[in-house]
């Protein structure tokens, strides 16, 4: 199997199972010192196309309290920054946000919104490192080296399970070669028979900051309606999705 | 006084097994040297566990803020706005976020700062410049951005367009001095009209720390030549002059071996330790004067080696105690680095000593008799120009008292004058001279830009989300508006600018809501907003998590200690005025400065009164007289004065090297006034009424006198060297000690002799003693 088969396995697997998706998102942003800050929301994904195709995300949030009701859509498309609305309840409005993908924060945490949704596999040249175990299961080691130079790490490697494709680990090495960024799966769960990671953490080595993030309340193939994808329903989001 | 006499003697029976035993004990020393560590960053002399450095710290943590930064200025005469100039700062930013050792997350320059605006309905957060302006429209549109957005306003660029800058924050433990010289190298590759600064605490202080052992190395070598080549063409003698100069070379060698082995680092402080001692070992000058005057006289050397320690050891023993004690005084102060440099010199000085009653009297019985006769016979007070010129100025003092001590007590009242004016500060940027490049690059930066020093005001509440409250906001807005009254604040800038700048480009760029919002709900949400895309540390620097603290960051346009007093002050007058429900507390470097310069100079003032003291008390024990006691402390009064009101007047700061200089002068300029009243009492005893008074003072004048004058000019002579110095204070300390030793001198001669003179009624009652 080629490096470029590898991360689309796995892009497929991590990012696209299913016709559509759902979970209650509770990220912990911790600070070198142990401060916490919380986000907590819902999360609704459904696919339009192939793996690697477009996808649209609708997001409410819950904590922090001062921001409950707010909600969050983004149109994804492969190739080209997503569009972005996000609506704001204390003055009712709803306004578009521009943002890069590639470098922005995801709400304040150490995923960047590409690392949320995921990054497009032919922006970067792939090359299979070794293969090696990793917490006890075989792994395709890939290192993944922008083409572009607008990033802000010089190469990322990823360990992806031989069985399932999903990543393990990822390790974000900057400019001056140093690791500075890492990702870990730290718990798989079977959903519907899809293998989900629940768990995961990204920390950043150089601030002392990270992120940890659970799923809980996952499923699979629900029947989102297109319709919920509207400005309408941003600022009325159906009782059923937010509970 | 008999252990130190059979010393003497054992040391002229058994020189060489003296010399032997000396030489093991300082390679024994030596051993150490390879251990040394050194420690020049200043921060230091307070300890990591100070309540100023821990509540640095938690406010470091808390915002995630760094403790050091580097601003480099970019100056275009014709404008910074520009494709060319543009394209630099993109590749000098792009350059610098390689440079190990910059926290590149958090660089703030034109192609990484934050920028939220509004385009066609969108809100826009990214940063300012991710491409070079293609076209002038492109241009156009960045420089409304820029001048539009307070947030960037003499931050990243200045009002007239001619400057920007590039903040570099630092890892902790990186070397700015190491950072800055790369950042340099980037810069020299660029061509072209602009104007490159590098800028910031950290360059000056680790420059200056590098800078610092680089001119020990070499002043000290060059004054210790100096001071060979005048012992040389005072005694004709090599070889006397090479043992003079070993007596403060060993003593160099056994103070910082001790040092080094019990583990301390050589902390910029202890540095000046060598300096000072050779200064201090100059001290033994005036054993071989009366040496030669003995020898004359005895033509016999062992016994003008024993006639010569038994003159001088009383008034060179505690000349000795003098100046330790003005060193050991400092053991007694808070600041770790202070004690350890008191109590080192204090020790240096005691070696000397006793080197002075073993070592020296062991070489002098090496030197051949005939080279010592041909010396003595130039040693003749009544043909020697120096004695005759001595007792001249003595006779001044002698035969005009009135005028003389007049003149003087105006002079004193003056001085007085000039201290009290004094400036207790520290300012490490001013170490530099003014034409030096961290001095203009400072200079530039402060008068464009909103400033290179730092200080933080956090407010601080009991309650959490009470900073996402709009009574918190328009609270810290106002004391933001409050501060920026301040002449030397430059700019402020707080989480309260983020949610004003929010707020106007959500409703479309409307200067109508460029304000606080009305609702805690919207504060939140726009705050959440700002969260969603910008950097994370943007919001992390100025709110802590529980949003119970907000930063404000205060830029200010100098390093001077009082920049950061007058903020505090501000602070606490406006909370004082506008009672609210939280505290404010001042952090930051500017804050840290403010306190070293509180803790270590005001440590080192203690030490300077108690000092005054000390030698007072060894004054009345050697003299067994308070009345003499007072006369001896007049010449060191005045010098002390003197200078304090010279440098009053001239408005210099007391800063640390002024400091460390107080304790010198304090031990050195009682010295001459020792000698001269010791041997003048001395003399009077001696010849028993056979002489008077007069006369017994223009003896003194004339003999120890001439080891005074010897002294205090073989002193200025070296140190008049460090005047050349890059670093002013290398000029400061060079001046400080030329002008000590030739004012004590002769004070020592002319006012001391004038003051005996017209109080002799009250000093003799009841006798001589």
């Amino acid at each position: 199997m080629t490096a470029d088969e590898v991360m689309k396995k796995s892009q497929a697997a991590f990012l696209y199972q299913g016709k559509d998706f759902k979970a209650r998102v509770m990220m912990k942003l911790i600070s070198s010192g142990g401060q916490e800050r919380v986000r907590e929301m819902a999360m609704l994904r459904k696919n339009y196309g192939a793996p690697g195709g477009e996808q649209k995300y609708f997001m409410y949030f819950f904590q922090p309290a001062d921001v409950k009701d707010m909600t969050f859509m983004v149109y994804k498309y492969p190739g080209r920054d997503a569009d972005r609305w996000l609506f704001v309840p204390a003055i009712n409005m709803v306004r578009r946000i521009a943002a890069k993908d590639k470098s922005s924060s995801f709400v304040g945490s150490d995923f960047t919104y590409e690392d949320v949704s995921g990054r497009n596999i032919v922006d970067d040249t792939h090359t299979i490192v070794k293969e090696e175990k990793f917490v006890g299961k075989d792994c395709y080691v890939i290192k993944s080296v922008p083409k572009a130079a607008d990033m802000d790490y010089s190469y990322k490697q990823s360990w992806i399970d031989k069985s399932d494709f999903l990543p393990l680990k990822e390790e974000y090495y900057d400019r001056r070669g140093g690791l500075y960024k890492v990702f870990t799966a730290d718990e798989i769960k079977a959903v519907k028979g899809f293998q989900t990671i629940t768990k995961r953490t990204m920390k950043n080595l150089s601030s002392g900051h990270r992120t940890e993030v659970s799923y809980s309340k996952t499923d699979y193939n629900i029947g989102i309606d297109d319709s919920l994808f509207s400005e309408r329903f941003l600022k009325q989001p159906p009782k059923k999705w937010t509970e | 006084m008999m252990k130190k006499f059979s010393l003497v003697e054992f040391s002229v029976e058994r020189p060489k097994l003296i010399v032997v035993l000396t030489i093991i004990i300082t390679l024994a020393f030596m051993t150490q040297f390879p251990k040394m560590r050194t420690d020049t960053n200043p921060k230091n002399m307070l300890p990591a566990t100070s309540d100023v450095r821990v509540g640095n710290d938690d406010v470091e943590k808390t915002f995630g803020l760094y403790e050091d930064m580097i601003v480099l200025g970019i100056v275009n005469d014709k404008g910074v706005l520009n494709r060319d100039t543009l394209g630099k700062v993109q590749r000098i930013t792009d350059a610098i976020l390689g440079i190990k050792g910059v926290a590149a997350r958090d660089v703030n320059s034109f192609p990484t700062i934050t920028n939220v605006t509004a385009e066609a309905g969108t809100l826009k957060v990214a940063p300012l410049m991710t491409q070079l302006p293609q076209s002038e429209e492109e241009i156009k549109a960045l420089r409304k951005m820029l001048l539009e957005n307070p947030l960037f306003i003499n931050r990243i660029i200045s009002k007239d367009e001619k400057t920007t800058a590039i903040y570099v924050p630092l890892e902790k433990g990186a070397n700015g001095k190491e950072i800055a010289d790369k950042i340099r190298e980037i810069i020299k590759k660029e061509k072209g009209d602009e104007k490159y600064y590098v800028a910031g605490d950290p360059v000056a202080r680790d420059t200056f720390g590098a800078e610092m052992f680089k001119l020990m190395a070499l002043f000290a070598p060059i004054a210790g030549a100096i001071m060979l080549l005048v012992r040389y063409l005072m005694f004709r003698d090599f070889f006397l002059s090479i043992t003079l100069m070993m007596d403060a070379m060993i003593s160099i060698v056994w103070s910082m071996g001790l040092l080094i082995g019990l583990g301390f680092p050589i902390h910029i402080m202890s540095s000046m330790a060598p300096v000072f001692l050779m200064a201090i070992a100059t001290d033994s000058m005036h054993i071989f004067n009366e040496f030669y005057f003995r020898y004359r006289e005895t033509k016999n050397k062992k016994q003008a080696i024993i006639e010569t320690m038994h003159a001088v050891s009383r008034p060179v023993r505690y000349t000795a105690l003098a100046t330790a004690a003005g060193f050991a005084v400092l053991l007694f102060m808070n600041i770790i680095p202070v004690k350890v440099f008191g109590g080192l010199v204090a020790f240096g000085t005691i070696v000397l000593r006793v080197l002075s009653f073993s070592f020296i009297p062991a070489m002098f019985t090496f030197v051949k008799d005939e080279k010592i006769e041909q010396i003595a016979h130039a040693e003749d007070i009544g043909s020697s120009r120096t004695s005759q010129l001595l007792k001249t100025l003595a006779g001044l003092g002698i035969h005009k008292p009135k005028t003389t001590v007049i003149a003087g007590l105006l002079l004193f009242a003056i001085a007085i004058l000039g201290i009290s004016k004094t400036v207790v500060n520290n300012n490490m940027v001013e170490w530099f001279k003014k034409d030096s490049d961290i001095r203009t690059a400072d200079t530039v930066i402060n008068k464009s830009l909103g400033g290179t020093s730092l200080g933080y005001v956090v407010a601080i509440s009991n309650e959490e989300n009470f900073i996402k409250t709009p009574e918190a906001m328009s609270y810290i807005e106002s004391l933001q508006r409050h501060l920026e009254k301040i002449p030397v604040v430059g700019k402020t800038t707080s989480v309260v600018d983020y949610v004003k700048r929010i707020n106007r480009v959500l409703h479309d760029d409307n200067p109508q809501f460029d304000k606080v919002p009305e609702t805690k709900e919207m504060i939140g949400q726009y705050l959440f907003l700002f969260s969603m895309s910008a950097k994370p540390s943007d919001l992390d620097n100025v709110v802590d998590y529980p949003f119970k603290k907000a930063n404000i960051w205060v830029q200010l346009k100098t390093w001077d200690a009082q920049a950061m007093k007058d903020v505090v002050k501000a602070v606490e007058d406006y909370k004082k005025a506008h009672p609210v429900s939280m505290d404010f507390k001042p952090a930051g470097i500017a804050y840290f400065n403010l306190v070293w310069n509180h803790e270590v100079l005001w440590d080192m003032v203690k030490g300077l009164i108690l000092a005054l003291i000390a030698v007072f008390v060894i004054l009345a024990v050697y003299f067994r007289s308070i009345k003499w006691a007072l006369v001896g402390y007049t010449p060191l009064l005045f010098t002390v004065s003197l200078i304090y009101g010279v440098i009053g007047f001239t408005g210099k700061d007391f800063d640390m090297p002024i400091s460390v200089m107080s304790c010198l002068s304090l031990g050195m300029a009682v010295d001459f006034a020792i000698h001269f009243v010791g041997r003048l009492r001395q003399r009077l005893a001696e010849m028993q009424g056979k002489e008077s008074l007069a006369e017994a003072m223009l003896w003194t004048a004339a003999r120890p006198g001439k080891g005074i004058m010897r002294n205090a000019v073989l002193f200025a002579a070296s140190f008049a060297v460090m005047m050349f110095a890059p670093l002013t204070p290398y000029i400061t300390v060079g001046a400080f000690i030329v002008s000590m030793m030739m004012l004590s001198a002769i004070m020592t001669i002319i006012y001391v002799p004038a003051l005996i003179t017209l109080t002799q009624g009250w000093l003799f009652k009841g006798g001589l003693k």
